[in-house]
């Protein structure tokens, strides 16, 4: 029997490999243990030397495809590039980060490709009977197994979830870059910054003060801001529900969509920890979790764990620092 | 112009929910509400509608008879239709299966634009607007932040969100799918007067069956609940023990 086949599409991000396509390559190692081949797909608009270092630091085979159009992302030029390469290599899976360009892709690929589509894939499971792909739902408060039920499955796997592998292969891939065939000219799509992104004070930050809906109204991030004030270098983060409630603005998101940290301390108020979230701070050196209810996700991943109603905590907590008690400290 | 937008019913809170019997979907003992994204996406079509005159914006959505009251709610929120696919049991569609349904059912309604919130709240798929667009071999954009001009009814300018707050931005030939990032705008209440024309409006119901005949592309074979496998400590005591614990491990890490 020949063996299966999987393909990794690559995401490039100012003329580098993102963090997510390395970690899509750790999942696809795992999916492929048994003995499948793996190759690296890379569109892009000018890739042979990204197509070689990742050849020889993988070991992986890599067809790069190159065109004006696969410049910046967009779906058509992509997908139109990329389906012409699958459609000769014929892999089981095809896999994908699960980020902006991951998951746009995916679904349209797996309906063309008459595959199953699983997304946000964050762990693998396999036994006797087949392969099956775990996801988070509801927040995190629920995990589901899917099995697809297809012969060929398109799959983005959830960032953060496989760790980077740093052990450099032996003996090079084989490295393969044709010219695109495509009806589009040149990339049509511009990038820009977010507005109001370069005052964001989340990168500088030692210590992250970050607030979730958990935090009940607006008129509590008084205290969230007091408690970063108490820091140094203290900056106040969000989920995004409390970007989009329009409590705080969005250079204050951290998460999946927003920016993702890894400050000395991050201490999360009333934020219940979905999986969206976790990804923009799971880095961070300690984390602190205020939360009502013992059984919020966040809880999974902080090294101290407070289950408080944080609009009375944090006064108390407040109050003391404030009186300075030297006492305190015994 | 005429705009079709899906909207999901979720649950309304996560707390009120658990595993059924076969372990293969959830129950739900409190109420449903319309999924955030989608009453994004819902007043994004309204906005439209607002700038470009004969609009017409129908909703849609899938699922048991309950979904109805979340298609009512879409009513009061500007929507002048509403239409309920009809899919008997409570279990878990996969989103090719539910993709399919919508497409099917949009083929003949030839609509410009097709707007659906950028995620489920309950699957967290991301899959559903996506896969109506290849269906129907229409563009596509996901994860849409902002939104220009319509230019005569042939193309919109739109703006994606992508990691690390940056923005790709584009031009989009109609008819097309948008998926909508929250954020795009700020849903308004609904209105009285649309209030009171939803309340007796006819909600029109298509059997999935008389649409579509297949099957999705993936199961749901169990579902549990994760181990919070808590590597950290919980302070213990009242709220002062644990504030004046807190600042002694603040304290000893050097960080205050």
């Amino acid at each position: 029997m020949m063996k299966e086949k999987i393909a990794i599409i690559a995401e490039l991000y100012r003329g580098r490999f993102t963090r997510a396509t390395h970690e899509v390559i750790s999942f696809a190692r795992e999916l492929g243990s048994a003995g499948a081949r793996l190759e690296i797909i890379i569109p892009g608009k000018n890739i042979r030397g990204l197509a070689e270092e990742i050849a020889r630091t993988s070991g992986i085979d890599v067809i790069g495809i190159e065109a004006e159009a696969l410049d910046l992302y967009s779906a058509e030029p992509f997908r139109s590039a990329i389906l012409d390469i699958l459609k000769d290599m014929n892999p089981a899976y095809v896999c994908l980060p699960h980020s902006a360009m991951g998951f746009d892709l995916a679904p349209g690929l797996a309906v063309d490709l008459g595959a199953a589509c699983i997304t946000a894939v964050d762990e693998v499971r396999e036994d006797e009977k087949g392969i099956y792909f775990l996801k988070s739902m509801w927040g995190g408060k629920m995990r589901a197994e899917l099995v697809p039920m297809t012969q060929r499955v398109v799959l983005t796997v959830l960032p953060g979830a496989w760790t980077i592998s740093v052990e450099e292969s032996d003996l090079a891939g084989s490295v393969r870059v044709v010219k695109a065939k495509l009806a589009f000219e040149a990339s049509e799509v511009t990038l820009m910054e977010a507005p109001g992104e370069r005052e964001s004070e989340l990168p500088g930050a030692d210590v992250i003060v970050s607030a979730g809906r958990g935090i009940g109204k607006e008129e509590n991030l008084g205290m969230i801001r007091k408690l970063a004030g108490i820091f140094s270098r203290g900056a106040v983060g969000a989920s995004r529900s409390v970007c989009d409630l329009g409590w705080l603005g969005y250079k204050h998101q951290i998460g999946f969509t927003g920016r993702t940290v890894s400050p000395g301390l991050y201490i999360a108020c009333g934020i219940s920890g979905a999986i969206q979230h976790i990804s923009g701070m799971k880095d961070s050196q300690m984390v602190i979790a205020i939360n009502i209810d013992p059984h919020a996700p966040i809880f999974g991943i902080a090294d101290y764990c407070i289950v408080e109603d944080l609009t009375e905590f944090i006064p108390a907590l407040l109050d003391l620092m404030e009186r300075g008690d030297p006492s305190i400290f015994s | 112009m005429r705009i079709l937008v899906c909207v999901k019913q979720v649950p309304d809170n996560e707390g009120t929910i658990d595993i059924n019997d076969t372990g293969t979907w959830i129950t739900c003992g409190g109420a449903f509400r319309m999924n955030r994204f989608d009453e994004f996406a819902l007043e994004e079509a309204v906005r439209i509608g607002e700038e470009i005159p004969d609009t017409g914006i129908e909703a849609v959505s899938v699922g048991p008879g309950r979904v109805v009251s979340t298609l009512r709610k879409a009513l009061e929120r500007g929507a002048a239709a509403g239409t309920h696919i009809l899919v008997e049991e409570e279990r878990y569609a996969s989103p090719f299966e539910t993709a399919s349904l919508i497409a099917s059912y949009a083929e003949a309604g030839h609509y410009d634009l097709i707007i659906a919130g950028v995620m489920a709240e309950d699957d967290m798929h991301c899959q559903v607007g996506q896969m109506i667009a290849a269906i129907l071999k229409i563009r596509c954009a996901t994860s849409v932040i902002h939104r220009g001009t319509i230019r005569n009814g042939t193309s919109v300018y739109i703006e994606r969100e992508i990691e690390e707050g940056q923005r790709l931005c584009m031009e989009v030939a109609l008819p097309a799918v948008l998926t909508v990032q929250s954020g795009i705008n700020r849903p308004r209440y609904p209105s009285l007067s649309n209030i009171l024309r939803a309340k007796d409006q006819k909600i029109r119901t298509i059997d999935a069956n008389d649409l579509w005949k297949g099957d999705g592309r993936d199961r749901l074979i169990s579902m549990r609940r994760p181990e919070v496998s808590a590597k950290g400590i919980f302070l213990e005591g009242g709220k002062d023990e644990k504030a004046r614990a807190l600042i002694k491990i603040l304290h000893e890490r050097a960080l205050i």
